[in-house]
């Protein structure tokens, strides 16, 4: 029934529990909650509660999200127990006092353990499974989720008489801490360390009500989803109310009610379980999206009528198991599907949105309409069913429209090439996307066919061998390079015969993108692969060897007795640079005895070859060939391969890549290049290794190091960036920009760039610059780096506006500290000066700012200073100018030999 | 004339307008590869019937431009010859000729190619001003 694979069983095992340990416990404190707000107030206090909960739960999940993003998910997970056990037995005890409110806020803590620990348990199955494991997987999760939920109920239900609603919240605390202890074992036995994933995926996107405003006006397909969110949710109150009441009108013992509320939510449960496993796929594949939709709005609808006849607890029971059951089951997942075709910026922004906000919202404006039914027009139960019957009818044509709309939007986006069924954790069933895919593949355009077909062989079950057959004969090799592709994965074996004709049309010079994927496929289904193999390495054309030697890294033993010395030793000699570079991809696959040889091709004349060598280099990550490999950074035409190669070393070379970084005698080309590969490597070795060399003197090396820290903290967030270290860069920063600034103050009307008085200018406004942009950079190592971004732009380009807004940014957010020295180098209202006062900067006569710059270590500032002193008559510098010219490379050395004859 | 030193090449070449967003550190390592060339009276520099291989910039001198015999302008000091030629080999239209004694600053396209392949943010700012340009010509014809 589930297809779970060598590796998986205990991880799923662990993570089910998990699950079903935090809904055992929610599913008790849901029903306990309820009964003993029910049974202490009036049922009109309900639409008010759930006012509360809309609004207090909206901020607390938005602010949760925040704080979840800088925190790691282990962190996470182990704050929320300790505060959730903490608050359990909190409220245990305060609510032997029976205070009024304290059921106000016992029940918006429900709410709010719903959404922090179910939705942090779906969150941790997220970074343990990949997308294609979930697709196989989650129906065990949602299982163990169910059988919690199951568990809690019946729990409840037995035994609330012996042990009275409130001591049940212990039982609560206790399945709460066994949920954790299940998350250790999954924690331990996950290959992504939980404790460096974040506790929410992304930060919560900048969301402003103009740009969702906006969004919503701009697509149709956003507005029915909305409208459908806010109408479902309303309709779940409206149900629910007319449930509550009757319920506490039949059940006025606490006891007793919160025993019938738990049957309830076991039967509730029950059909749940029903429904996602075995009606809802059913139904998605039959009547998709549109009609699977349109489900709960009808039985509700029945149900509801059914009230309005026959007021009654069999009646509002049935219209309140049939509107959670249909929204848990058909709706929830009809909505997964729903975002689907939307591009997946906009999806995320406005999903994260109407998740936090859309349904809280739905549900307080439920509230207030059902505090004007029935406080204000004195509703009957029957007659708020007519109003439940309404929404329904709504509910319908809005379903209506949202299918229209998804067909369309679904047609465009695949017409784009922009549809991605693997991103998605659920898999795809919906009947009319289905046929939308199929006709795609049958579509002229080759490229939107392949694509297509790749994202049907993403959806469950569905049988590919005939479409498969079919396109086997297109004329269009994208096309079929996709159908071995997919073939080859699904292990379809009746396609062999197409492969090797495909084979063998191959020519010397052939460049079809099929021919590869039908060589992997031939070798992957063929029981004589080894023959076929060894044959097909002799093939004529370039790229049939390719293939085989590619489909052989699968498979290193086979790799091995196939490729031997003498093969390797006669393609790594020979003079056609295509048999060459056979080899050097050949190396990588099954590794060399003699690493000369492998060397050899690293020198390689020919450039595909010399980057063939370099990728097998980084497959074997064999240190013998490292230093080969720091050379070919100085090459721009193979410094893209050295650089991948370097980096799947990994962490183990930090320490090469520092010495080169601050090897001095080394061409600047390849240093400049190690942070880049330092940065592909997120560990704190590299972290380490850049920080040292923040201290180099290069402005060029210290660039590049800084970009590189720059994307580390965005991939890598949880290393330390040595914030004290950090803090004196950015002092020593500040000093230096002080300096320039006081160099500059003397040329500052010097704007003739055709002197070189106003080249000095001109650089020293360049350095300042760079300076500046340098500083917001460090700063985003220790701040929030999208922040610091902005800020930098506000400052650098922005208004007066944007750039008021940056500076009262900076000071509340900088320490103390660095506020003190910043700011005023910043502000443009006269404070530079206090800033120049602190660090004992002179303001400089021309003469005595051009003598500092000679004797600076900046060679480019050193050459204008020289040529600047010799335009203005600097005689008085001519010893400065030729100790300077003595220590300069020749380019310089020139010019200061030219300044001195001009003033001599 | 004495030999240029490079903060006078860097001098000569903020002048080219294909450079102007350079920053002086970034126009040092173009005049790193700028070589100084003199010509006499009546070289000619530029010709319609051959593909252009490099830039060049006027530093002292004069250069007569002529389209089909007529004389178009005289360019002078910092005026540039063949800006298009680092990207373009085509030939232009024009001839151009030394009237006087002239030295030039000749960036060959090769070195120029090799120079941006180790300074991607060298090409950036071209392409920035390249596009900007762009932009101009279609807002006009707009």
């Amino acid at each position: 029934m589930f297809d779970v694979r060598r590796g998986e069983l205990t991880r799923t095992i662990l993570m089910a529990l998990y699950l079903m340990f935090v809904l055992f416990s929610y599913y008790i404190l849901k029903n306990v909650s309820r009964a003993m707000f029910l049974n202490k107030f009036d049922v009109n206090k309900l639409p008010w509660l759930w006012i509360l909960m809309a609004a207090i739960g909206g901020f607390i999940a938005y602010f949760y999200s925040r704080f979840a993003v800088k925190s790691s998910l282990t962190h996470a997970v182990a704050w929320t127990t300790a505060l959730s056990v903490g608050s359990l037995l909190i409220i245990w005890w305060v609510l032997r006092f029976n205070f009024w409110w304290m059921l106000y806020v016992f029940n918006i803590w429900v709410s709010l353990f719903s959404i922090v620990l179910v939705s942090q348990g779906w969150l941790v199955a997220a970074n343990v499974f990949n997308s294609r494991e979930a697709k196989r997987l989650y129906g065990i999760l949602g299982l163990g989720a169910i059988i919690g939920a199951g568990f809690g109920s019946y729990f409840t239900r037995v035994t609330v008489e012996l042990v009275g609603t409130d001591n049940l919240l212990f039982v609560a605390a206790l399945l709460v801490v066994l949920s954790y202890l299940a998350f250790r074992g999954v924690a331990a036995r996950t290959e992504m360390p939980l404790a460096t994933a974040r506790a929410a995926k992304e930060p919560p996107p900048a969301f402003m009500f103009q740009d969702i405003l906006t969004a919503l006006g701009r697509y149709r397909h956003l507005q029915a989803i909305a409208a459908i969110i806010v109408i479902t949710y309303m309709l779940e109150v409206t149900v629910d109310f007319q449930f509550s009441q009757v319920a506490k009108a039949a059940y006025p013992d606490k006891e007793r009610l919160t025993a019938f509320l738990g049957s309830f939510s076991l039967w509730m449960v029950m059909v749940e379980f029903l429904l996602q496993f075995f009606l809802t796929p059913l139904m998605l594949s039959r009547i998709g999206v549109g009609g699977t939709l349109q489900i709960p709005a009808v039985t509700v609808g029945l149900a509801s009528l059914a009230t309005f006849w026959w007021p009654s607890l069999f009646s509002t029971g049935a219209a309140r198991l049939t509107e959670e059951s249909t929204r848990y089951t058909f709706h929830r997942t009809s909505m997964e599907l729903l975002y689907l075709p939307l591009p997946a910026e906009l999806k995320n922004r406005t999903k994260v949105f109407l998740d936090i906000f859309g349904d809280r919202l739905a549900r307080g404006l439920g509230g207030l309409l059902l505090i004007l039914l029935t406080s204000v027009l004195r509703f009957e139960v029957r007659y708020i069913a007519l109003v439940a019957l309404a929404m329904c009818l709504i509910g319908l044509v809005l379903t209506t429209k949202a299918r229209r709309e998804y067909v369309e939007t679904v047609r465009r986006r695949l017409a784009m090439r922009r549809l991605d069924l693997e991103e998605i954790r659920i898999s795809v069933q919906d009947k009319s996307t289905v046929t939308l895919l199929e006709q795609t593949v049958l579509s002229p355009s080759p490229r939107q066919a392949a694509y297509a077909l790749s994202l049907l062989a993403e959806i469950q079950g569905y049988s590919l061998e005939p479409l498969l057959q079919k396109l086997a004969a297109s004329s269009a090799p994208d096309l079929r390079a996709q159908v071995y592709e997919v073939a080859r994965r699904s292990t379809y074996g009746e396609l062999l015969d197409q492969a090797l004709a495909e084979i063998r049309s191959a020519r010397p010079g052939e460049s079809s993108p099929s021919v590869k994927p039908a060589v992997a496929y031939a070798l992957s289904v063929t029981p004589e692969d080894t023959d076929l193999a060894s044959r097909l390495l002799e093939h004529p054309c370039p790229l049939v060897a390719e293939g085989v030697l590619e489909a052989l890294a699968q498979r290193p033993d086979f790799a091995h007795a196939l490729i031997t010395r003498e093969w390797l030793a006669g393609a790594s000699t020979d003079p056609r640079p295509e048999r060459r570079r056979l080899a050097a991809i050949a190396i990588g696959v099954r590794g060399s005895e003699d690493p000369g040889t492998l060397r050899r091709l690293l020198d390689d004349s020919d450039l595909r070859v010399a980057q063939a060598a370099c990728r097998a280099a980084g497959v074997l990550k064999n240190r013998d060939y490292l230093e080969a490999l720091i050379q070919r950074l100085a090459d721009a035409r193979l410094r893209s391969a050295a650089i991948d190669a370097l980096a799947s070393y990994g962490a183990g070379i930090t320490g090469a890549l520092s010495d080169l970084l601050v090897d001095e005698r080394a061409p600047m080309a390849s240093r400049r290049q190690a942070p880049r590969v330092l940065r592909l490597i997120p560990e704190q070795r590299s972290v380490d290794a850049l920080l040292a060399a923040l201290a180099l003197p290069s402005l060029v090396i210290r660039s590049a190091v800084l970009r590189a820290l720059n994307r580390l903290r965005e991939v890598a967030p949880q290393l330390d960036y040595k914030a004290e270290s950090l803090t004196q860069h950015i002092l020593d920063d500040v000093r230096y920009y002080y300096r320039l600034s006081a160099a500059l103050a003397p040329f500052r009307a010097h704007k003739n760039l055709k002197s070189a008085t106003g080249l000095l200018a001109h650089t020293l406004e360049e350095r300042l610059k760079h300076t500046l942009e340098r500083l917001f950079r460090l700063l985003g190592l220790r701040y929030p780096p999208a922040e610091m971004h902005a800020a930098y732009l506000a400052v650098h380009h922005g208004g007066v506006q944007e750039y008021s807004t940056a500076i009262e940014f900076l000071d509340n957010i900088l320490e103390r500290d660095l506020k003190r020295f910043l700011l005023p180098l910043l502000d443009a209202s006269g404070n530079f000066e206090r800033g120049l006062e602190i660090f004992g900067i002179e303001a400089q006569t021309p003469e005595a700012a051009i003598r500092d710059l000679i004797g600076s270590d900046d060679t480019w500032l050193v050459a204008c200073a020289m040529a600047a002193a010799a335009e203005l008559g600097f005689r008085a510098l001519i010893p400065e100018i030729r100790q300077a010219s003595r220590n300069a490379s020749d380019e310089v050395g020139a010019v200061g030999h030219a300044a001195v004859a001009t003033l001599t | 004339m004495a030999e240029l030193n490079i903060v006078e090449k860097v001098i000569a070449l903020e002048a080219v307008e294909l450079l102007k967003n350079l920053t002086p550190d970034q126009l040092s390592r173009i005049a790193s590869i700028a070589r100084e060339v003199k010509y006499p009276p009546g070289k000619t520099i530029l010709d319609p019937n051959q593909s252009l291989d490099a830039l060049y910039v006027i530093v002292d001198g004069a250069v007569e431009i002529t389209r089909n015999g007529q004389v178009v302008l005289v360019a002078r000091q910092y005026d540039v010859l063949g800006s298009w030629a680092l990207f373009d080999d085509e030939p232009i239209a024009v001839t151009a000729k030394t009237v006087e004694d002239t030295q030039l600053l000749r960036i060959a396209r090769d070195d120029f190619f090799d120079l941006l392949s180790d300074n991607m943010e060298i090409a950036a700012s071209i392409f920035s001003t390249l596009v900007k340009r762009f932009r101009k010509l279609v807002e006009q014809q707009a």
